[in-house]
């Protein structure tokens, strides 16, 4: 076929693509619904299988059997830990607005440029050779189809089918991956022109597949049977233990790795992922895909040694055998998907480099220099899109340039796994920092410098065979050290170099990054900073960590620049809506706006960046060792907790206490009311069923007895009279009635209505009362009641037969005091309390108590509370028990006059 | 509808049954032809098959129905 031919097909077979991701982002709504499917998420992920699957895997067979196969096991063994790892990982760069997996490893890493600027390096270096790769494996196509020699060297630069490739490529990457900035750098177009090119690629490899199977064999037992009749395929199907070691399992741990380490699947699995759901599908629908582009590689390869026997290149088989046929359409359809896989693997992994330099390289570089005037700029959004494509010509270049330096003799899949190798560096750092918080920043930095240092030393270095130098250092080590030969590393001979270099390069890495994480110490506010990073997104949280306020207008101005003016605006107005701020009138950011508007702007130019430009216009204030460590430790929060529930337990005790208490005060309170009402009912009935079935008692004893029933009903009736007052005063708050009170009237009528108690007790009760007049406010009976209580006390109390009573009334200040004393036996002061509570009777209950029923002196208090006044007991000068209780006096003024008036009737009362 | 843990605990035993699977020594158990065909070859692609199979089972038990147009 001609070269134009070919050439023309490829490029009107991109531009179809082309025209796909177009409609799609210019707003067909039919495109835009597939783009949302995890349909398209799925087949997006199978951009992992690049032309390295398509014409390397082939190759691969053709030479070694079966371990291309470790390479596709990976991933699915990946995806077996889906809902623990790579759902992870999605919530956390989703929260964190992650662009890359740079960012991810910088973000979780203090968020300086420092981490994330040496991932994108060693990124940008360890994929040059697997771009390389594409376009070779292009170019090798494009020449078996035009019947043209491969080398390049053999041919003027014009007719140079990879630097071809290598300039259309370039262009599609710009057209799919730079056409604008978006925020969350979601290119919806692209994704779905990539799933395209995913079914192309696996009805391309099967239509060559079943052609090759059925066309040219009759079936797969018939290919099998004539291939073991190779002697070499025979020892490839033959059981053999010693078969598959070491390189197999390395090769499955390395893919495995790979299938989030490398930059173009952290693009579409985790950047351009638009609905974390969709992950559920992929899980078993990306192996599946796998597996079902894997069928026919062997037979094809198989098909391949039987037919084509010392073929140079085994990558060429796929499009080698439909030639051999005289197939030239089945020919184009191979080569199709084979510029179908290079083309998705290329866009999508320069796009992912792009960003990665763009944001973590170029941008923090360019805002510290200050001559470059960024900050005079109004609009960035061109710069960063020229910056991008920059990067993409840059990229591109270098792997032209890898590719025309590495000749025809290293095999596509050996490249690759170069590029493996290096991509698998991020794996400690990005594992440790997602599942480890003491994983630290200078962990990191070790850990992946170290593992990139072997990886240059073991792998890359020796790659470069052409120069003269290397091959001598791969013979015989540097300067003749025969154990630092990159090959075989310390003597390390038994593994072949890719192996041999994962071994080393992620021993090294793992064991730095543990090393130095262990030995070194975290600042508190970078633990603080891990937590918040891991620990889902709480916006709220992380404002607490970076206090830092500002002018919105400043914000918008910034976040415009790098966005546009318009969806500058719109954003804004979500988040206002969301925070219930007025557009209009809102001027000062918060801290958690600060951070919404750090993270819109991370999600166009890098986390990293981010910060530094918000930093720029931002007064942070320094945040305290004490909101540090309160974020920080959950242990102090545990402890704060720990406290609260102490204290809260305490007053639960106390008032469990309190009720326990009331509860026995209140059984005792039944008691006692029980034993009151009881012992007067039973003598009554007692002296009542005497006297009704004994006619003949004498009338002595009858009148006696009579005398015991009735002396038992009053007391029933004071007793029960007791409770009812008891009960009434406790309901409202003051007392019946208010009116002006002399208290030495009702002093004069408690004395005299006690005199009878007192003569009988034989206790003598004298009277000093000061004041002419005491009045106060108040009611007069009840205040009668206080008195007679005091004064029936001091007759029960004080010493029978010698016993001594006194009420005295004097003014003090603006109160009266009234006091009544007895030569008892006093009331110790422990007790001076509760022997105004219900029922509280010193001493024994049962005993000695002919009246009353402890009521007294709580119904007393309650009486002189309601006046206003206070009750209390102290010791008396000769040793009893001294009550003593005060009232306010009314004010002097016409009522003085009126009550100084009245005394001369009093003593008529 | 599956515990989460539930799920996540049969994934990653999935993966250590796809771990053991794939890989020597069990893989080098396999070996030979049978009616023509390399038994290695039916059973990598077998125990992946199984493999995914399982996998699309735990996911479908755990995952209420996905109203999403594309993909159904």
């Amino acid at each position: 076929m001609s070269q134009p031919l070919v050439l023309g097909v490829a490029v009107a077979y991109l531009l179809v693509l082309f025209a796909i991701a177009w409609l799609v982002e210019s707003g067909s709504k039919r495109l835009g619904r597939i783009a949302g499917s995890s349909l398209v998420y799925t087949l997006s992920l199978a951009v992992y299988c690049s032309s390295w699957t398509f014409n390397g895997g082939v190759g691969r067979a053709a030479l070694n059997g079966f371990d291309f196969l470790p390479i596709y096991l990976g991933p699915t063994l990946a995806f077996c830990l889906g809902p623990l790892l790579l759902r992870r990982i999605l919530r956390i760069s989703k929260a964190n607005q992650i662009t890359s997996i740079a960012d991810l490893i910088g973000a979780r890493f203090g968020r300086s440029g420092g981490v994330a600027a040496l991932v994108t390096i060693i990124a940008v270096i360890g994929l040059v050779p697997y771009i390389a790769l594409q376009l070779k494996s292009v170019s090798n196509g494009f020449a078996a189809l035009t019947l043209t020699s491969p080398d390049p060297a053999n041919q003027p630069f014009w007719f140079d089918g990879s630097l071809w490739a290598a300039a259309i490529l370039t262009v599609f990457a710009m057209l799919f991956g730079s056409r604008s900035i978006h925020p969350g750098e979601h290119h919806p177009g692209m994704v779905v022109a990539i799933a395209a090119e995913s079914i192309l690629k696996l009805i391309g490899l099967t239509i060559i597949g079943l052609f090759v199977v059925y066309g040219l064999f009759h079936g797969f037992g018939d290919l099998f049977t004539q291939a073991a009749t190779v002697p070499e395929v025979a020892q490839i199907f033959a059981r053999s233990p010693e078969h598959y070691g070491f390189s197999w399992v390395g090769m499955t741990f390395l893919a495995l790795l790979a299938s989030f380490c490398l930059p173009r699947q952290f693009q579409v699995m985790v950047v351009e992922n638009v609905n974390e759901r969709h992950l559920d599908r992929a899980v078993w629908q990306f192996p599946l895909y796998l597996l079902l582009i894997n069928i026919f590689v062997l037979p094809i390869a198989m098909a391949g040694r039987l037919l084509l026997p010392g073929t140079a290149n085994p990558d060429n088989l796929v499009l080698a055998l439909p030639l051999l046929a005289n197939q030239p359409v089945l020919a184009l359809v191979a080569f199709l998907g084979g510029v179908s896989a290079a083309a998705s693997m290329v866009v999508v992994e320069t796009t992912a480099l792009s960003i990665m330099v763009c944001n973590d390289v170029v941008m923090p570089a360019l805002l510290r220099v200050k001559p470059f005037g960024l900050e005079q700029r109004t609009d960035l959004t061109r710069l960063l899109l020229w910056v991008r494509r920059g990067v993409m010509v840059a990229v591109m270049a270098l792997g032209y340039l890898y590719m025309r330096h590495d000749n025809a003799q290293v095999t596509l899949v050996s490249i690759g796994l170069m590029s493996f190798v290096a991509v698998a560096q991020f794996a400690p750092a990005l594992l440790a920092g997602l599942f480890w918080r003491g994983a630290t920043k200078a962990g990191a930095i070790a850990g992946i410098s170290l593992g990139f240092a072997v990886w240059c030393y073991t792998l890359f270095i020796p790659s470069f065979t052409q120069v003269s130098p290397v091959a001598g250092f791969i013979a015989v080590g540097p300067f003749g050290i025969d154990l630092l030969r990159p090959y075989a590393l310390f003597g390390l001979t038994s593994l072949d170099p890719v192996t041999h270099a994962t071994f080393w390069s992620l021993l090294a890495n793992l064991g730095s990054l543990l090393v130095v994480s262990m030995l070194g110490r975290q600042r508190p506010v970078d633990r603080a900073h891990a937590a918040l990073f891991l620990d889902a997104d709480n916006p709220a949280e992380a404002a607490r960590i970076w206090r830092r306020t500002a002018l919105i207008p400043d914000l918008q101005s910034l976040a415009s620049r790098f966005l546009g003016r318009e969806r500058t605006a719109a954003a804004f107005d979500i988040w206002a809506r969301e925070r219930g701020l007025d557009p209009a009138t809102a001027i000062n950011a918060d801290a958690e706006t600060v951070l919404y508007y750090e993270r819109l702007l991370a999600s166009v130019i890098g986390a990293s960046s981010a910060r530094a430009l918000v930093g720029a216009i931002v007064e942070e204030q320094p945040l305290g060792v004490e909101e540090v460590m309160g974020i920080l430790d959950e242990a102090s929060r545990l402890i704060e907790t720990n406290r609260a529930l102490e204290a809260a337990t305490g007053e639960l005790q106390q008032a469990n206490e309190r009720l326990q208490e009331l509860d026995r005060l209140k059984d005792d309170f039944i008691a006692t009311v029980n034993h009151e009402l009881r012992t007067p009912l039973a003598s009554i009935r007692a002296f009542s069923e005497i006297l009704r079935d004994h006619a003949d008692i004498s009338d002595s004893d009858r009148q006696e007895f009579l005398r015991v029933v009735v002396g038992e009903s009053e007391r029933l009736t004071r007793l029960i009279g007791q409770l009812l007052d008891l009960s009434r005063i406790s309901e409202g708050g003051a007392p019946a009635t208010l009116a002006p009170v002399d208290l030495v009237h009702a002093a004069r009528d408690a004395t005299a209505a006690m005199q009878q108690v007192f003569a009988t007790r034989g206790v003598a009760l004298t009277t000093h009362i000061d004041v002419r007049a005491a009045p106060v406010i108040g009611d007069h009976d009840r205040l009668v009641q206080v008195v007679i209580n005091l004064l029936g006390n001091a007759a029960k109390f004080a010493t029978p037969g010698s016993g001594r009573a006194e009420l005295s009334l004097r003014r003090a200040g603006d109160q009266f005091e009234l006091a009544v004393a007895d030569n008892g036996p006093g009331i110790p002061p422990k007790h001076r309390d509760i022997v105004f509570e219900r029922f509280r009777q010193l001493g024994d209950t049962m005993n000695g108590k002919p009246e009353g029923a402890g009521l007294g002196l709580a119904i007393s208090r309650r009486i002189v509370a309601q006046h206003g006044g206070r009750i209390w007991v102290e010791e008396a000068p000769g040793g009893g028990a001294l009550f003593r209780f005060t009232l306010a006096a009314v004010p002097a003024g016409p009522r003085e006059d009126a009550a100084a008036a009245e005394p001369a009737l009093l003593p008529a009362r | 509808m599956l515990r989460r843990t539930a799920r996540r605990d049969r994934m990653i035993g999935l993966f250590v049954l796809g771990l053991v699977l794939f890989n020597p020594p069990v893989l080098n158990l396999f070996g030979g032809t049978v009616f023509g065909w390399p038994v290695l070859y039916l059973y990598l692609f077998g125990a992946w098959a199984l493999v995914i199979v399982c996998v699309a089972l735990v996911t479908r038990a755990a995952a209420p129905p996905e109203g999403d147009g594309g993909s159904s």
